[in-house]
């Protein structure tokens, strides 16, 4: 579960150093860039480029094809469905009463998996070059309250902490005989009120808990909050945000403007 | 018997191996004469009952009395068998005064007595108790420990998870000693207590009182000195057999 809500794994590589407010910036073009191609082979350039990215992040295998197992199947069912529900164009490869299937449908079906796989490869290199700290920092400064970046981080930070707790609170009920998965309907969701109930107890009493703490640390005790952690833009930041601007401006001017196919 | 240790040195993991809720990665676990690893939760729970060490992590019930009822009604007793096992487990643990009330709103030292009773209810032959006494004042804990060895006297194995030495020397039989995952020393307290090293590299520090008899080692003073009553008496019988 924690291994699932913080893929970010430590490290120096110019991804990590890069500002992560640059990187906030560069996902959503280099997004925009994979929504906004439709020829097979110019995506699968971007794929190879984006899989360099995670080359040069330096992340390991392992943890990649974990973070994208979800992804990876998602790929397949496209690649295998889609062309029975978009049977438009020729050459029609084969036909049999309903079902017919042509060359264009299966290429759509190929270009839209590796679209979702370029949309998926982008944010998961913004999440594990990025610590949930920078991530949150980033976008407090691109003016989201900082109100909201502390209960997000908090959300994000507690929910380990909340797993560990409920896993507590089961073993405890099991301990008194209870057999969660067992009897009817009716008996199992009696249950899991057993377990529901402590859960939201000491979630509240944490909240109740995590105020104080907030408060006796001086929270909200001026209105233009310093910050210990600054981010500056280094000339390398700048130059990496004009690359990517570049990498979504040139293709949609191309596409859009001079009509060139893409 | 008390089990000891200094912190993540594999207490707890022993005790929830012993109801089923940890399975060993080697080697087999073996409650009273079965083997543990064809058993559940439920069924080991029969044997060994388990209270959590914050009881907040299992109250869920509107009443004291619906809250102790909860594990044998699990087990499936009959209902004249039920109300008896709960009304033992209330005065188990003299909770007659609160039991119509929530258990949300007693003082801890109250809710871990309803969690401990819960477990009573039960009937288990062997009770285990996650660090009963933290967070309570003297009176409290004397009042809890004084209840637990009236249900030791009965005939049920209390195992308890302490690091309270000072309950060890008053009410324990027998001691475990732990540190790193292993079981280092396995005596009775004066035993456990004698070996001022041993226990140091295992991050624990016997009673005031029985520090004080090893620094009086020299004047004769044996050093398994469990109470300040045994030590006053040594010290008068020594002085006694100097004249």
């Amino acid at each position: 579960m924690s291994g699932f809500v913080d893929l970010y794994t430590a490290s120096g590589t110019i991804l990590h150093r890069m500002d992560p407010r640059v990187k906030i910036v560069s996902v959503v073009f280099l997004s925009l860039l994979a929504i906004i191609i439709t020829e097979l082979v110019y995506l699968l350039i971007l794929a190879a480029a984006l899989a360099g990215l995670i080359f040069i992040g330096r992340a390991s295998l392992s943890k990649t094809l974990i973070a994208l197992r979800y992804v990876l199947r998602v790929m397949v069912l496209i690649i295998i469905l889609w062309p029975f529900f978009d049977p438009h164009g020729t050459p029609v490869l084969f036909e049999f009463g309903l079902i017919k299937i042509t060359l264009p449908g299966i290429l759509g079906g190929l270009e839209t998996a590796v679209r979702v796989f370029c949309l998926a490869v982008v944010w998961y290199i913004l999440m594990f070059t990025t610590s949930q700290g920078d991530l949150v920092r980033a976008l407090v400064k691109m003016g989201l309250r900082f109100d909201f970046g502390l209960s997000l981080s908090i959300s994000l930070r507690f929910l380990p902490t909340f797993t560990a707790t409920v896993e507590s609170i089961k073993d405890a009920q099991r301990a008194r005989g209870m057999e969660l998965d067992k009897g009817s309907l009716k008996k199992r969701a009696m249950n899991y009120v057993s377990v529901l109930v402590p859960t939201i107890i000491m979630a509240l009493k944490t909240a109740d808990t995590l105020s104080l703490a907030l408060q006796s640390r001086a929270y909200g005790a001026r209105a233009d909050r310093t910050y210990l952690r600054e981010l500056w833009m280094r000339p390398v930041d700048y130059l990496a945000l004009c690359i990517s601007i570049a990498i979504f401006a040139i293709p949609a001017t191309a596409k859009y403007i001079f009509s060139v196919p893409l | 018997m008390a089990i000891v240790g200094s912190n993540a040195c594999g207490k707890t993991t022993l005790a929830k191996n012993l109801n089923g809720l940890l399975r060993p990665t080697a080697g087999t676990v073996v409650v009273a004469g079965r083997a543990a690893e064809d058993q559940t939760v439920a069924q080991l729970s029969r044997v060994v009952g388990y209270a959590f060490q914050n009881p907040d992590h299992q109250l869920f019930c509107a009443t004291v009395d619906e809250e102790v009822r909860f594990g044998p009604v699990n087990l499936g007793y009959p209902e004249d068998q039920i109300r008896a096992k709960v009304e033992h487990a209330i005065e188990a643990m003299s909770l007659q005064s609160v039991r119509k009330l929530s258990p949300h709103t007693l003082r801890l030292s109250n809710r871990r007595r309803v969690s401990i009773a819960s477990v009573i209810a039960m009937d288990p032959q062997v009770i285990v108790l996650d660090e009963p006494t933290t967070g309570l004042d003297a009176g409290e804990t004397k009042v809890l420990m004084e209840n637990v060895l009236r249900l030791n006297r009965e005939g049920r194995t209390i195992v308890l998870i302490t690091h309270d030495m000072r309950i060890v020397a008053e009410y324990a039989s027998r001691v475990l000693v732990m540190t790193n995952g292993r079981i280092v020393l396995d005596s009775d307290p004066r035993g456990a207590f004698a070996d001022l090293d041993v226990l140091r590299n295992c991050g624990l520090v016997p009673p005031p009182v029985t520090l004080l008899a090893h620094r009086l080692a020299k004047l004769g003073i044996p050093k398994d000195v469990l109470s300040s009553q045994e030590l006053v008496l040594r010290i008068v019988l020594e002085k006694g057999g100097a004249r």
